[in-house]
């Protein structure tokens, strides 16, 4: 049994731990807030295959504070951005934001990458009473319903399958094939898709599934061909929509294809299907209104370059600097004697118009907080994005 | 018949694939005795190596092929040393975490370097033509020069395992390490060059397969579980029983999606395998079951 | 010389500071611990299985899942209160599991290996795609804990009822140990013809081996749900196996307390890797590497020459433990191994 020794060493060591833990314990007056400082928190994927939703658009979120800070910091405070990894899993998503809250001590959260990781912080961003900007996930259940401390500033899934759906009857499309994954992902854009169909009283002629790492898409190619599908709606990543399309050229299939935001950039997608033609028919509702090849952008690209010199502007960088302008732009209503509450407040009714994302980012406090209704169309054609218009769904 | 036909030349075609990482997986397998979880990360890193000589460098494609192979050995070579060599004679499971974390560093740094450069790197194909024409079934032509590159590695070591001096050294180690010292093979030497051989494999498959596969950080992962259950299925040590293994998932694959559902497609493979072990517990190729005492 | 600090010691204060750092730290650090808490249960499961009976199992994220699922989805589909699905929950695990066992009985090493990743894959399947059952890869929320009338929060009422079931788990996994039941999946590790020979009945001492790993995985699983409050079927695929896996080898295989230190090691290595960011996975994989290379038996096994570290029976000569697959040469002349 446990000698008089050990107890005395148990007692030392526990009265020890707590000292340390308490050293470090320092109220501030508003958290992440100094004389020349704000730090703001994120939390998504840095590793693992989703860190193009985590890592790239927080390194957009990074090019919109560098900017920031050159031009002298929001109300004289310099931008700092505090990361963390939620490695695309729900259990880290909650440590993640607990370690951003009470050990970063960060002043608001923008971030988000994975939706069941975001859905499974969101009750414990709304106990710590942070402000959480959501930036790349797109799960309405993240920012529905509404929080006072979660905005979204991203294109939910609804709007985007909605938006897909709508294209497809707008262009007189009869037969409608879905091809998606069933993943966490890609269920998040899958389920209002379906649900969309219903309320329309329509059904898809077929409803398929590829997953990330298909290397052949054969069999729903030959399914395609059989139903003589003349659009498919893609909830796919980019790989398995190239995957697809390749598929689909080599059974002589050319129907409308329709896009999301996954697959944002026309240009890069085409180079991945890689058979001159075969994208010409390929359109995308996305949240940001530019490709990267876009001259409008040229200044982001060389700052990404300057920053991350591995790196070439990504779709996902463009969403991170959606967001930050966003973010920065409520920082700045919110003025010089910051606290949350102001912070809250400017988000609540805030009209600003990105670099990036397609429409307005206009929050509607109390009906909506999802500030983002808008997706931009782009095409492909003869090497370009084209930009089809702009379309501004209805507030909900 | 129009189905059948699509199906079976997608079965075959994509069973190539799996089959040629599942060979790199048996070639190591054959003479170490140990399973390498990292050859899938190893095939992508020579990939992105690859793709760094002929597309950001612009070297013509066959020498950036040589070249990609030539970086694998070196990396199959230096990662035997320090990432295989500890865990040998420790069991299975300590040769599992150091593959394992093997295939971490791996992927960490390909995101860490080409990560940003975009999310699925296209990679050009050795020649670009209009598909080929089998009997009313179009293929593209690159999937057959995957599938040729198959069978031609496939040859290729079994010659060299039968034939060549080296290739009976690997084996003799494999078979009995105390033995292959006792008779003076240095065994040390053998993993390494087995590890190298193994990678360099694996270097050429991602430089073939890289047109279809596309090229990102995860892609060795999704990989290595097929290959290593097309190897396994295949008996493990026997090459044959590899490019067997790697078409029969390949096939049931194409079949299952074909026939039954596409959400049947991807986990197929894996209810067969469970319903083979049961009923063939030491693969397709394996021989009856023996019983060490 | 009596012991100041032997594993029981150790165990106690080890238990002792985890009930003591809710008053002290913040709620991240609780957090932690009751991760900690709960991946000790796992790998004390998992090492029963792999460390001692043998079986190179991979299906224990699975189970996990199972048990995580079956527990949240009874409260959340029917109704059924906690206390009632939790230990239903993990039930469902351990029978699942035993069902593993039964091909398993015929399989080994490699070939085990395999047919357990293909039936965890299969299960990760079923959790994404039986969406009227799962909920699918959207996933669904789960209740917290409501302990009420005891007035303690869910936060510290799942870490206590977490920190008591672990502590009982322990205990029962250190008996099994000493136990003609640890002994006999001991037998079977080392020589599964010695064991017949002894009279060990193999498929039921396997099948046992099994049966308990997937309980184990399936009350780990029961407290994860209220622990998290958020269920879906990222959390139990094989990266999550990868990291049971590398527990119960750096704690050292067929050890109780080395699965105790390992599963507390490696869940504050993955908190500590979060300062390396983006570079997370080269200094995760280095760790694994150069602890293999350094430490390959497990700290358990480093620590046993310290008076009061020998477990009893646990003798891990992993040199034994190899896999090997039938060759024709040895099939001709079978060669005694080293002694």
């Amino acid at each position: 049994m446990m000698g008089w020794r050990t107890t005395l060493v148990a007692i030392g060591t526990v009265l020890a731990g707590s000292a340390l833990a308490g050293m470090g314990a320092q109220a501030q007056e508003v958290p992440g807030v100094t004389k020349d400082q704000i730090k703001i928190g994120s939390f998504g994927s840095l590793t693992g295959p989703t860190y193009l939703y985590g890592k790239l658009t927080m390194n957009g979120v990074d090019a919109v504070f560098a900017k920031v800070n050159e031009e002298g910091g929001v109300n004289g405070r310099k931008l700092v951005l505090v990361r963390e990894d939620d490695r695309c899993d729900p259990a880290t998503a909650i440590a993640a934001v607990k370690r951003l809250v009470f050990e970063d001590k960060v002043f608001a959260i923008i971030g988000g990458g994975c939706s069941n990781a975001a859905l499974a912080a969101r009750p414990e961003v709304i106990k710590d009473e942070i402000p959480f900007n959501v930036f790349a996930s797109v799960a309405d259940g993240i920012s529905d319903p509404v929080s006072k401390y979660i905005y979204t500033t991203m294109t939910t899934s609804s709007i985007e399958s909605r938006a897909q759906l709508q294209y497809a009857i707008e262009h007189k499309a009869k037969t409608i094939a879905v091809v998606s994954q069933h993943d966490a992902w890609g269920q998040s854009r899958y389920t209002p898709l379906m649900e969309d169909f219903k309320k329309r009283g329509l059904k898809p002629a077929l409803d398929l599934e590829m997953t990330v790492d298909d290397n052949d898409a054969t069999t729903q190619a030959l399914k395609i061909a059989q139903a003589k599908a003349d659009a498919i709606i893609m909830v796919l990543y980019a790989k398995p929509g190239a995957v697809l399309v390749r598929a689909l050229n080599k059974l002589g299939q050319s129907p409308m294809l329709i896009g999301q935001t996954g697959i944002a950039d026309p240009v890069a997608f085409a180079k991945e299907v890689d058979i001159p033609g075969a994208t010409d028919k390929f359109v995308t509702p996305a949240a940001v209104r530019y490709a990267p090849t876009d001259p409008e952008v040229k200044d982001w690209v060389e700052r990404i370059k300057k920053m991350f010199p591995n790196d070439n502007l990504s779709v996902f960088n463009l969403m991170g600097i959606g967001a930050g302008e966003v973010l920065v732009a409520a920082l700045k209503k919110a003025g010089p004697d910051l606290t949350r509450d102001k912070f809250l407040e400017a988000m609540s009714h805030i009209h600003v118009k990105t670099d990036t994302y397609a429409g307005e980012i206009v929050c509607n406090d109390p009906v909506s907080h999802q500030c983002n209704q808008s997706v931009a169309w782009l095409g492909y054609k003869d090497g370009k994005a084209v930009a089809l218009g702009v379309t501004h769904l209805q507030q909900n | 018949m129009m189905v059948f036909g699509y199906l079976l030349a997608t079965g075959i075609t994509t069973g190539a694939l799996y089959a040629l990482v599942a060979i790199g997986i048996t070639i190591v397998y054959k003479a170490t005795r140990a399973v390498n979880f990292a050859h899938g990360d190893l095939f992508m890193i020579c990939g992105f190596i690859a793709y760094t000589f002929h597309v950001m460098w612009g070297l013509p494609y066959v020498a950036s092929l040589v070249l990609a192979v030539i970086a694998g050995f070196a990396i199959g070579a230096v990662s035997e040393r320090i990432s295989f060599r500890p865990a040998i004679g420790h069991g299975i499971a300590s040769v599992l975490l150091t593959t394992i974390g093997l295939s971490f560093v791996l992927k960490g740094i390909a995101r860490a370097i080409w990560g940003g450069k975009g999310d699925f790197i296209p990679f050009p194909p050795l020649v670009h033509s209009p598909p080929i024409s089998f009997a009313d079934i179009l293929v593209p032509p690159q999937q057959l020069v995957v599938l040729a590159g198959a069978i031609v590695v496939m040859l290729l070591f079994a010659v060299f395992f039968k034939f060549t001096q080296l290739g009976r050294m690997m084996q003799a180690t494999a078979d009995n390490p105390k033995a292959a010292k006792l008779v003076g093979i240095r065994t040390g030497r053998v993993y390494m060059y087995t590890f190298a051989v193994g990678t360099a494999v694996a270097g050429s498959a991602a430089v073939l397969m890289a047109p279809i596969t596309l090229l990102y950080p995860d892609i060795g992962f999704v990989l290595f579980i097929k290959a290593f259950a097309a190897a396994v299925l295949g008996g493990l040590t026997s090459l044959p029983g590899a490019v067997l293994g790697g078409f029969m998932i390949g096939l049931i694959e194409a079949f299952s999606g074909g026939y039954i559902s596409t959400n049947l497609q991807d986990v197929s493979s894996y209810i067969v395998i469970m319903l083979v072990l049961i009923f063939l517990p030491n693969g397709l190729l394996g021989g009856a079951a023996l019983r060490r005492v | 010389m009596k012991p100041i600090l032997g594993i029981r010691q150790f165990l106690a204060l080890l238990f002792l500071v985890l009930a003591i750092v809710p008053f002290v730290a913040n709620p991240y650090i609780i957090y932690v611990c009751n991760s900690i808490l709960l991946y000790i249960i796992l790998a004390t499961g998992l090492n029963i299985l792999v460390g001692y009976a043998g079986q190179f199992a991979l299906a224990n994220a699975a189970m996990f899942g199972i048990g995580a699922y079956g527990t949240a989805l009874l409260q959340v589909r029917l109704g059924v209160p906690y206390f009632a699905a939790a230990p239903t929950g993990a039930v469902l695990a351990m029978l699942i599991g035993t069902l593993i066992a039964l091909p398993a009985l015929r399989l080994s090493g490699i070939y085990l290996a395999l047919a357990t990743l293909a039936f965890a894959m299969f299960s990760q399947w079923v959790l994404l795609h039986w969406n009227s059952v799962t909920y699918g890869g959207g996933g669904f929320p789960v209740p917290h804990l409501n302990l009420s009338p005891i007035p303690v929060g869910p936060d510290l009422g799942i870490y206590y009822l977490s920190w008591l079931v672990t502590i009982a788990l322990v205990v029962v996994a250190w008996w099994i140990s000493r136990s003609r039941i640890g002994r006999s999946f001991i037998a079977i590790r080392d020589s599964e013809v010695a064991a017949q020979c002894l009279g060990i009945s193999l498929w039921r001492y396997k099948t046992l081996a099994f049966a308990i790993s997937g309980f184990y995985a399936g009350v780990a699983g029961a407290l994860y749900a209220p622990m998290l409050g958020y269920i879906s079927p990222e959390g139990f695929d094989l990266i999550q196996m990868i990291i049971q896996k590398s527990m119960i080898v750096v704690g050292g295989m067929g050890s109780v307390v080395g699965s105790v230190i390992g599963a507390t090691v490696m869940v504050v290595v993955l908190e500590g890797l979060r300062a390396f960011k983006a570079t997370q996975e080269i200094v995760f994989g280095a760790i694994l590497i150069v602890f293999v290379i350094f430490c390959p038996r497990g700290i358990a096994t480093l620590l046993r020459r310290l008076p009061g570290w020998d477990e009893p029976v646990s003798s891990f000569d992993s040199a034994r433990y190899r896999v090997e697959a039938p060759s024709p040469v040895a099939a001709a002349q079978p060669v005694r191994e080293k002694p």
